[in-house]
């Protein structure tokens, strides 16, 4: 079953086109990264799922229907700010979540242990710092134990602790068999926690799928040696590299996943006559996979 | 309904502006009223007119009923901003959006506000009845109902109001800016409407029917209530345009229609 189904979606403002036609498709149990740069999108599609925002064009559905308010109650959502009334608590404002979304308040206290505010439940929400203000719509969303939830950058004003703490949250969720929606800049944290990842860029899709096809893990081996010069042309002549690229000093080849042969390359070199001082295999990264699909 | 009024209690019980501008409004409707009582009293009573017509106040059952709510529509602007700092205050914490995103769909979060405009306006007459009622026995007469379709009046009044503040509020969206767009419109409606009166053509020879400013939204509304007649003529100018009133009456209920139509309208079609 797919959670989220994303038909042909376009959003104008005035001349400005903020989404350019998007589909895509939100499979059960993933954990979903909406991933683009500052400006790219992102929010604005989630606005328009969650009936914030209304689409130019386009259509979606939510759990294989049309979808309706209804739908929207067994989705747990954050959406770009902690939305809050600043004179209320934290309980008062989770009770009048509970009861738009129709459920008990028995679970009020149980979400606040879990974004830790249990302490701070009586205050009211305007003294609260930025992180817990975060962490308090993070709670919100947990009410009720949705089946899917959404994220739009969950760990904005969250210090380096936070951060840890709500990406093993999102872990622990997906182990539970929840289905995220996760927008982010960070391509750290997409690449630590997603399994499936939509990439936006000015409005346009520019690829969606798992986390392994979209990025296309290939193999990376960096080389070095005393002349580079000499070193990049006798690489030239080595068999089944894909590409050859010079990067800080260093020498990138790049094969398909699984096929770099350590051993061979430096016998390459050494029987050619030039002595690697750099020798390593890493995967390559979603950083430069990210740029790589973006510019 | 009864659900969605229930939420919206939620949100404002704990709110202080709330239970302020509440009070304000309860404790200035009686004190407007006393002034006005007081001044009729202590200075028209005792002049030598006022002698001749000892048995009369604007406070005797059939007047108290037209009195009270001429006098207490003057107060109206402050729930009408209290109903402005409800609505827009759920843009400014973006609740707005945010109920909607918990499942509320456009429809319900719109519809109980204008739900809260119209409890508003029934409470506040309400407190307009008591009030009535209160100087009408403190002035020793007989209960009577004569006259009470000037209370139906003030609901008119104050629906107006208090929609014309959700509509102003779903346009406009910030708080301050809200308040200042409703006043200045007040503002100008009644300097437009005071030209018209002077400087206008009547709209009709034949039959008064006033002239254009008078059937502007907030002087159609305001015109409605009036002063009673009072024996001293000259003393107290009757501005009740008695001729046309059923044309400002039925303008009066054609912009309450249009107010609560236009704000739905409004909240449903637009991004939040």
């Amino acid at each position: 079953m797919a959670i989220l189904t994303v038909q042909n979606i376009s959003k104008n403002y005035g001349a400005i086109n903020a989404l350019k036609g998007i589909t895509f498709e939100v499979p059960a149990g993933a954990v979903f990264g909406i991933l683009g740069p500052n400006g790219s999108g992102k929010t604005t599609l989630l606005s328009i799922i969650m009936n914030v925002l209304k689409a130019t064009n386009g259509s979606y559905k939510l759990f294989d229907e049309v979808a309706t308010d209804a739908l929207r109650k067994k989705i747990g959502t954050l959406l770009e700010t902690p939305n809050f009334y600043h004179y209320l608590s934290a309980v008062q404002n989770l009770k009048i979540s509970c009861a738009i979304k129709g459920i008990g308040e028995d679970d009020i206290e149980n979400v606040l242990q879990t974004v830790d505010l249990l302490k701070r439940k009586d205050s009211p929400f305007s003294t609260y710092s930025l992180g817990m203000k975060q962490r308090l719509a993070i709670g919100a969303a947990l009410l009720g134990s949705p089946e899917v939830l959404v994220f739009d950058e969950p760990t904005n004003g969250l210090d380096p602790v936070g951060i840890s703490e709500i990406r093993n949250l999102i872990k622990s969720l997906s182990a539970k068999g929840k289905t995220i929606i996760m927008a982010s800049h960070l391509l750290d944290e997409v690449e630590k926690v997603c399994t499936h990842v939509a990439i936006l860029k000015q409005g346009n899709l520019l690829a969606s799928g798992s986390v392994q096809d979209v990025f296309n893990q290939n193999d990376i081996v960096q080389v070095a040696s005393d002349n580079n010069i000499k070193l990049k042309e006798i690489l030239n002549t080595i068999n089944n590299c894909n590409s050859i690229n010079v990067v800080n000093e260093k020498i990138e080849l790049s094969y398909n996943a699984g096929i770099a042969n350590l051993a061979a390359i430096n016998k390459h070199c050494f029987d050619n006559g030039i002595v690697l001082t750099h020798l390593q295999l890493k995967k390559s990264n979603f950083e430069s996979k990210f740029l790589e699909l973006t510019n | 309904m009864i659900n969605l009024l229930k939420i919206e209690w939620l949100k404002i019980k704990n709110y202080g502006a709330f239970k302020i501008m509440a009070i304000f409004f309860a404790v200035g409707v009686v004190l407007a009223n006393y002034i006005v009582f007081s001044v009729n009293k202590n200075v028209i009573g005792e002049s030598e007119a006022g002698m001749l017509l000892s048995s009369y106040s604007p406070y005797n059952f059939d007047n108290t009923w037209q009195t009270t709510s001429y006098a207490s529509g003057y107060l109206l602007l402050l729930p009408a901003m209290l109903i402005i700092i409800l609505v827009t205050n759920e843009y400014t914490f973006r609740t707005n959006r945010q109920n909607v995103i918990d499942g509320w769909s456009r429809e319900q979060f719109i519809t109980v506000k204008l739900a809260i405009a119209l409890i508003v306006a029934i409470v506040s007459t309400i407190i307009v009845i008591l009030t009535a009622m209160g100087f009408g026995f403190t002035s020793n007469t007989n209960f009577s109902t004569s006259g009470f379709s000037h209370v139906g009046f003030f609901f008119l009044k104050a629906l107006t109001y208090n929609l014309f503040a959700v509509l102003i509020s779903v346009l406009i969206k910030k708080t301050g800016f809200a308040i200042g767009v409703y006043f200045i419109y007040i503002g100008i409606e009644n300097v437009l409407a005071q030209a018209l009166d002077t400087f206008g053509k009547k709209i009709t020879k034949t039959i008064d029917l006033g002239t254009i400013g008078d059937y502007l939204p907030m002087n159609a509304a305001d015109g409605l209530l009036t002063f009673p007649d009072n024996p001293i003529k000259g003393l107290i100018k009757n501005v009740l345009p008695t001729s046309y009133f059923w044309a400002v009456l039925g303008f009066t209920i054609f912009y309450i229609l249009l107010f609560f139509w236009w704000s739905r309208k409004k909240y449903m079609t637009s991004d939040l």
